[in-house]
């Protein structure tokens, strides 16, 4: 098993080198059969990396600790599926799953049916291929996943507990398949830039990719964000953390690529710009890989520090100065098709706006996460650049993100009259003025909330009037029913419509961060057996204190029994767990949930004579969050969706070559 | 000497009752209250958990117990967070802040992304004024339609595409 396990990695690594180079031999000679055995080393890759995954889901699966991946971060009594999930738990896991997505990406790309015939393919695989060998290397040389102990251990060092969760299980797959995702976007881009063509295949077929990208990205910090609210017992759900830093970088420029590529197609226009989004996008994910398994930042997430964060910083120099250079030799050929604008007002215009804000707010969490470093190096002092510096920078950016989400629907194209604006904007902005007062005299008087709540008010109504008249002129000319008329209206611009209720999925976030994050109440009492802890509208009764044992575990409880106005709610059990291999215990948090707010109950501490101690919190408008981000993931799957009705991807237009 | 001893037991119970109503006003801070949060957010602990002395939990860790009995005297003392804040950093320095300080260097923390968004922003403006311009130059701008306008175009232009798709 150790020498097949290996041999997929070493193999692969030969695989792809010959791959790599064969493509390049097929594009430079032009030779179709060059191409074409670098096809099947793209299926060969593939295959090997499934091996490698499968081995090392049979040897963990197994618990073969004569491994070291399998003895660091499993044990014998570890339920199944976490011995399985434990794949991606450490280093060398996580970097075996990212190679194995890539190289499913690059097969699905190579043989997918739109690609065929394209002489993009050869570009597109040839420039993966790199990131393959690159990987495959890390994987043979640096970080490496089937490396045998001297002696067999009779037992694992076991799993973090925390990431016993089943949050874990597809919070670092989500990710992974965005961070690999964004490869794609970059290797369309330099593919066209090569071959000297962006036209609407190209854009057609990057935005494609970027939205699925785009969509796992953010699944991934949803997901992420979500196990950290149950399962870290400290009642948030994003902390500013750099690894949590590294993957909503690369979201937000993901974000303003999606935006101004409309502009390109539109007018042709922005190309230089929008291919430079791609390359800071993908860029971003590799920057953010080397700041997080480097050590050069302290992070909650607990990476093993290791040279390899130096290995993703040379490869990702080298990939930009690359691509810099590809641009930089295309630069005429890209600025000469350059078009203008009509006006200041008008949707092009806050299409640039939206793009400054967004990649603004990247820039802003860029420096925060790496000023501890520049603090070191210019001054000596290490300062740390937590919640508080990202809370205070990012909210006024993000809320004028906002802002211009809510305008720029109700913006037309090319000019906005004052006459338009007016018709436009007068009902929207007078309903958020009323709601703001309205706010404040119901007792919502914080500045932020107030402000926020009024910019989604004006978001939720221009979104609502760009349905009702799309409904309204289909029916006019159709004579349908309204939701016949809407759900036609939907799936017929499948990309408007999906984007609009990504645009809801955001306003319902926002809400619920507002909430969450300006009207939370907390507390912590110590509490005799029979007594109460209230807080808000809230009773907790404190019954009973027991303790069980499940499997090596140890669990003490608290059986506490709510009451919220005097109405019982139910009896709830906040645990506390030892692990019977791992130092820290941790919280099972107890969380009465509902439209209106979340209850989180903590058992912190107890003592001998029963006496326990209990954070106790309340948490506004949580679940309008997770209903946000499941919009989100509606829209972008309504989005990207294939259906009956989507628009025929456009005819490849540039370049033939001998090859494809 | 009787007096002595009566004025002795005097100061002692005063010293005891001091000590009694300062524990007493420890105990009543909430270590979870909006004030207590205000204070001890500031501070990075540094047991290596990454969070701040609010969040990191004083039973798993006790480092931030004996930090958090000490803000909470330095509250009861009277003292706001901002000398608090200034206590702790004349100690050990700005690293232990979980933000930078708005003075010095690490000023530049928080204004360059706001100067260099109003840059990008002058940037983009000027931009922009360049291609209006530029068109200004060429033709005179017609009128553009309303949104209501554009919505029933799109609508129909993918009406005749569906219509085209069932014949070709």
């Amino acid at each position: 098993m150790y020498l097949f396990a290996n041999a997929t990695i070493y193999i692969g690594l030969a695989i792809a080198i010959y791959t790599l180079l064969i493509l390049t031999l097929g594009i430079s000679t032009k030779n179709q059969r060059f191409i074409n055995s670098g096809k099947g080393g793209v299926i060969a890759l593939l295959v090997c990396s499934s091996l490698a995954m499968l081995s090392l889901f049979y040897l963990l699966a197994s618990s073969q600790f004569q491994y070291e991946y399998v003895h660091d971060y499993t044990s014998s009594e570890l339920p199944i599926i976490y011995k399985l999930t434990a794949l991606w738990a450490g280093n060398a896991g996580s970097l075996l799953l990212w190679t194995f997505f890539l190289t499913l990406y690059t097969v699905m790309i190579v043989f997918s049916r739109k690609m065929r015939g394209n002489p993009m393919v050869p570009y597109i695989s040839a420039i993966l291929m790199a990131n393959a060998v690159f990987f495959f290397f890390i994987l043979g040389f640096v970080a490496k996943p089937f490396v045998l102990l001297n002696e067999i251990p009779i037992e694992g060092k076991g799993l973090n507990p925390m990431l016993q969760n089943p949050g874990m299980i597809i919070h670092p797959v989500t990710l992974y398949l965005g961070y690999v995702g964004l490869a794609i976007p970059f290797a369309f881009a330099m593919a066209a830039l090569i071959l000297k063509n962006v036209d609407d295949f190209w854009i057609k077929m990057t935005r494609r990719w970027t939205i699925i990208a785009w969509l796992f990205l953010s699944l991934g910090n949803i997901f992420g964000g979500q196990w950290a609210y149950v399962e870290l017992g400290w009642g948030g759900y994003w902390a500013w953390d750099p690894v949590e830093n590294a993957s909503f970088m690369p979201w937000l420029t993901a974000t303003a690529f999606l935006h101004s590529v409309m502009i390109q197609e539109r007018k042709n226009m922005l190309k230089i710009w929008n291919i430079s989004l791609i390359i800071v996008s993908y860029a971003l994910t590799l920057f953010g890989t080397f700041l997080v398994r480097s050590g050069v930042l302290t992070s909650v997430h607990a990476f093993a520090n290791s040279n390899l964060g130096l290995y993703f910083l040379i490869f990702m120099g080298i990939a930009v100065i690359l691509a810099l250079y590809v641009l930089m030799s295309r630069y005429n050929l890209l600025k000469r098709s350059a078009g203008e604008f009509n006006s200041f007002v008008s949707k092009e215009s806050s299409f640039l706006v939206n793009n400054l804000l967004l990649v603004g707010a990247a820039f802003a969490v860029f420096w925060g996460t790496i000023f501890p470093l520049v603090s070191e190096a210019v001054r000596g002092t290490k300062v740390t650049v937590g919640l508080p510096f990202f809370n205070k920078v990012e909210a006024p950016i993000l809320l004028s993100m906002m802002f211009v989400m809510a305008v720029c629907p109700m913006l037309a194209w090319q000019r906005s009259t004052v006459k338009n604006l007016r018709k436009n904007f007068l009902i929207p902005s007078i309903l958020a003025v009323v709601g703001m007062i309205l706010m404040v005299v119901l007792g919502i008087q914080k500045a932020w909330a107030v402000i926020g709540y009024g910019v989604i008010i004006l978001l939720l109504v221009t979104h609502y009037l760009e349905f009702y008249r799309g409904v309204k002129a289909r029916r006019k000319m159709t004579k349908e029913a309204p939701l016949v008329a809407l759900y036609r209206l939907m799936i017929r611009n499948r990309r408007r419509y999906g984007g609009y209720i990504v645009h809801l999925g955001i306003a319902f976030i926002t809400m619920g961060i507002i909430g969450s994050q300006n009207y939370d109440l907390e507390t912590m009492k110590t509490v005799a057996l029979g007594q109460s802890i209230e807080l808000k509208d809230y009773r907790i009764n404190y019954d009973r204190l027991d303790q069980k044992k499940e499997g090596i575990n140890d669990i003490v409880y608290a059986d506490v029994t709510v009451f919220r106005n005097g109405k019982k709610l139910g009896t709830f059990q906040p645990e506390k767990v030892f692990y019977g291999n791992w130092e820290q215990p941790s919280s099972e948090v107890a969380i009465i949930s509902s439209v209106k707010e979340d209850l989180y109950i903590v058992l912190s501490a107890w003592e001998d004579d029963g006496k326990a101690t209990f954070v106790v919190k309340v948490n506004p408008m949580m679940n309008w969050l997770w209903f946000g981000s499941f919009m989100i993931v509606i829209g972008a799957l309504f989005a990207i969706w294939n259906g009956k009705y989507q628009n025929v991807t456009p005819r490849y237009t540039g370049v033939r070559r001998e090859v494809s | 000497m009787r007096n002595k001893l009566y004025i002795g037991l005097l100061i002692l119970a005063f010293i005891f009752q001091g000590s009694f109503i300062r524990v007493e006003a420890a105990k009543q801070i909430d270590y979870k209250s909006a004030e207590f949060k205000a204070v001890a957010q500031q501070f990075a602990c540094t047991c290596g958990c990454g969070q701040d002395h609010y969040e990191c939990d004083p039973n798993t860790c006790s480092l931030t117990t004996d930090f958090k009995k000490d803000l909470v005297e330095m509250m009861n003392k009277g003292w706001d967070k901002d000398k608090i804040r200034e206590y702790y950093v004349n100690i050990y320095g700005e690293e232990i802040l979980t933000s930078p300080e708005k003075s010095g260097f690490s000023l530049t923390a928080w204004i360059l992304p706001f100067v260099v968004l109003g840059a990008a922003a002058i940037a983009v403006f000027m931009i922009i004024r360049k291609w209006v311009k530029k068109r200004g130059t060429e033709e005179a701008v017609s009128e553009y339609e309303d949104t209501k306008d554009e919505v029933e175009g799109e609508i129909l232009s993918s009406m005749i595409d569906e219509e085209r798709k069932k014949y070709l």
